[in-house]
């Protein structure tokens, strides 16, 4: 069986305002339980992939203290792990902290653990996606990198500035720009490639001589545009989840409410693993009133509530009524409080002010730890 | 915590009140409070307690609940002081024997005590539902200087012939012990919760091994003995929320004391320091379907409430489909209460499918189990 490093990228990662202004994007709680890198995560996991590396640009503690020990993700946890990795020393230089220099930083883990081939994989695109095909894909190709990537019929409203691929029939891409929007049909980058060991390297050191700013995504696009190396492309047949951006994730959490697009999602034998937190279950009281919602364990709900994702630990005191909410941890909701369209980030309470209404198309975000 | 202390939980009763429940389950390991197990509460109340030696002596249906048990991780009792493990009857130079009572758990275990020589040894029950911190009560052993200490709780005068019964002088110390007596001469019932001081017990549980007429149980023969020999037994009075849930009506009721009102055992409380964990499942969060409705309930990760629910307790991956309705229920983990259908007062056992429009159980006041259902 090949050795494979999976890379859980942190790094390069759309910006969705306050909800990821001191969090990486991948710690960023989902779905109320989930925090976005678990499908990464377990990706890696259920695909047999035991050696994990999370690299991010800074936060660390953000994402150790949602992957504590890493064992969720982790079979055998002798001969696998999960390792965070930081890049120190350029912290105080936020644009040439790329994934790359990373990488480099941290290559002893590249001699101590000898992988035949190296995945790097984002946490933006929530999928359930077995790499184990396209490892087979890869190899069957004799391919040095290949680009995971999706269709979309939407591609002038959706995955705007990702990477947009020309493919030609022996799956080699030919071009890779940013889907500006002009047209609706397109090959989009999933952003998740897979490596053989030597080209791996060699796109590490072959952005010394192009760019210092560049990370894994515009060192590929390089490699095609330029024609330094042959990128194949494997297509994911299934259904994708964006977040790349503060409404996409409010309008992907909403449209997971439906059971249809949950089953697309969430398949029977593909667990997504998240870390526990000995939580208790939900508790709801006597004139709780709750409808088309997810609740996650330890919320406490007496108020009603409808069209919402109510995350662990948050409170709703009776008569408050909360209608098309993302409610994340610790939340408290006081008496006869009534929202719409708000989001909470974790630890906010509302308390004196009683009505808060955002709108469908702007959502009013409420930032961690807020007492309004 | 000064002295050493060893907690070994008894764990391998049948529990045949509870009927189909049990017939491949150990007692301890039924689903409890939607997400629990009935072993989670002493285990976790020993880490919470910073207890963190524990044998758990295990023999009916052993193997799940061992497997269960493991190395204590889903307790955090895996650390580097830390040592769990589950001790089923096994075979020695001796000959292999089935334990013969709860004193013979602990006697054939000797050598796991020995082993790690504590000062003080907690028994404690697997099947028991409370939250406490044992210190106190070890605290209270060693200052009074007892040989044994007993948990006890102050029961209602007429249900007291029910129980083990102490009676006790001005300072607490136990004077006389009843099981199950007529004439009741206290209302403090032993919650078998016993701290005995190590060496002691050890010459008690030897003596007792070579009694021919000995039933080798603490509560008939250990503790009397000790009475009988004048040894200093101490009643350590527990307050709060304990219930022993060896039957059919007793688990039904535990768990809507749970559901209906949080105060009588809290499982809320912001403090970390008295939690009960438990092992965790990777199902999707809870969804509450456009018509769904949930009321003075509780409900774990991974269920669906299409239909409507009150008074119910509703593990991981039950599903109550769309017009159904249930009051008064526990429902465990996998549960399926198709459409139309009417359950009320029930325990629904683990994976078990309740038909279309069926009617269980709809104006009785009886509890029933219904462990056997049609195809999901």
């Amino acid at each position: 069986m090949n050795k494979v490093l999976g890379i859980c990228n942190l790094h390069d990662t759309p910006s969705l305002g306050l909800l990821t202004q001191n969090r990486p994007l991948g710690a960023l709680s989902f779905l109320s339980r989930y925090g976005l890198m678990d499908f990464t995560l377990s990706n890696y996991s259920n695909s047999e992939i035991d050696q994990i590396l999370i690299l991010t640009e800074k936060n660390a503690t953000a994402v150790l203290s949602h992957t504590q020990q890493g064992n969720v993700w982790i079979n055998n946890t002798k001969v696998g792990f999960l390792r965070i990795a930081v890049n120190e020393k350029m912290l105080e230089a936020p644009k040439f902290n790329t994934d790359i220099a990373n990488m480099e930083a941290h290559r002893s883990i590249l001699e101590e653990t000898k992988p035949d081939y190296i995945i790097v994989a984002p946490t933006f695109f929530l999928m359930s996606f077995d790499f184990r095909k396209l490892i087979e894909f890869h190899e069957e190709q004799g391919a040095q990198i290949t680009c995971l990537y999706t269709t979309t019929t939407r591609g002038k409203k959706e995955y705007l500035n990702c990477d947009s691929l020309e493919i030609a029939n022996n799956h080699v891409i030919t071009n890779s720009k940013a889907n500006t929007g002009e047209t609706n049909k397109q090959n989009i980058s999933l952003e998740t490639f897979i490596f053989t060991r030597q080209a791996f390297e060699e796109v590490m050191a072959m952005s010394h001589q192009v760019s210092s700013m560049y990370g894994f995504r515009k060192m590929i696009s390089f490699c095609i545009n330029h024609r330094r190396m042959p990128v194949h492309a494997y297509k994911f047949e299934g259904y994708v989840v964006p977040i790349l951006s503060g409404e996409d994730y409010v309008n992907r959490s909403f449209d997971l409410l439906s059971y249809e697009n949950r089953q697309k999602l969430f398949l029977e034998d593909w667990p997504i693993y998240t870390t526990t937190h000995n939580t208790p279950p939900a508790l709801y009281g006597k004139n709780a009133k709750v409808s088309n919602s997810f609740v996650a364990n330890g919320a406490i709900i007496k108020g009603s509530v409808e069209n919402s994702i109510i995350s662990r630990d948050v409170v709703i005191e009776d008569g408050a009524e909360i209608k098309n909410c993302i409610l994340l941890s610790r939340t408290f909701i006081s008496k006869d409080t009534k929202m719409e369209y708000v989001l909470c980030d974790k630890d906010v309470k509302v308390m004196e002010t009683k009505s808060l209404k955002g709108t469908k198309n702007k959502v009013l975000i409420i930032k961690q730890g807020d007492l309004v | 915590m000064s002295k050493k202390v060893v907690a070994m939980i008894l764990a391998g009763g049948k529990g045949t009140r509870l009927e189909a429940l049990t017939k491949k389950t150990a007692k301890p390991a039924v689903s409890f409070a939607a997400k629990y197990r009935i072993i989670d509460f002493p285990l976790s109340n020993c880490a919470n307690s910073g207890i963190n030696t524990i044998g758990v002596l295990t023999q009916y249906e052993s193997t799940d609940l061992d497997a269960y048990v493991g190395n204590g991780e889903k307790w955090g009792l895996n650390g580097v002081h830390s040592l769990m493990t589950s001790l089923a009857p096994r075979q020695t130079e001796q000959g292999a024997n089935w334990y013969k009572g709860t004193a013979d758990a602990i006697t054939q275990n000797i050598d796991f005590l020995d082993d790690n020589n504590p000062d003080y040894v907690l028994i404690l029950s697997g099947d028991h539902i409370y939250k406490t911190l044992y210190n106190d009560m070890i605290d209270l052993h060693e200052e009074s200087g007892a040989d044994a200490t007993i948990s006890v709780i102050e029961v209602d005068p007429a249900e007291a012939s029910r129980f083990g019964i102490m009676a006790v002088d001005k300072n607490d110390r136990i004077v006389e012990f009843q099981e199950k007596p007529k004439q009741p001469k206290s209302n403090l019932a032993s919650m078998g919760v016993y701290v005995f001081t190590w060496k002691t017990l050890r010459k008690y549980l030897v003596a007792d091994s070579k009694d021919p007429k000995s039933e080798h149980d603490f509560g008939n023969n250990i503790i009397p003995n000790m009475l009988n020999n004048k040894l200093k037994l101490q009643a350590y009075r527990f307050k709060g929320y304990w219930r022993d849930v060896g039957t059919l009506a007793s688990l039904h009721q535990a768990n809507m004391d749970i559901a209906l009102d949080n105060r009588l055992l809290d499982l809320y409380d912001g403090s970390r320091s008295t939690r009960i964990y438990t092992e965790d499942t990777y199902s999707v969060p809870q969804y509450i379907g456009p018509q769904g409705s949930i009321t003075r309930s509780i409900a774990n990760q991974g269920s669906v409430i299409l239909g409507k629910v009150d008074c119910c307790v509703i593990s991981s991956d039950a599903v109550i489909e769309e017009n159904a309705l249930c009051t008064k229920c526990v429902i465990m983990a996998g549960a399926r209460v198709k459409v139309g259908a009417k359950v009320n007062n029930a325990i629904i056992a683990p994976n078990v499918v309740v038909e279309e429009n069926a009617r269980i159980n709809l104006k009785s006041d009886k509890v029933v189990l219904i462990a056997k259902g049609g195809k999901k």
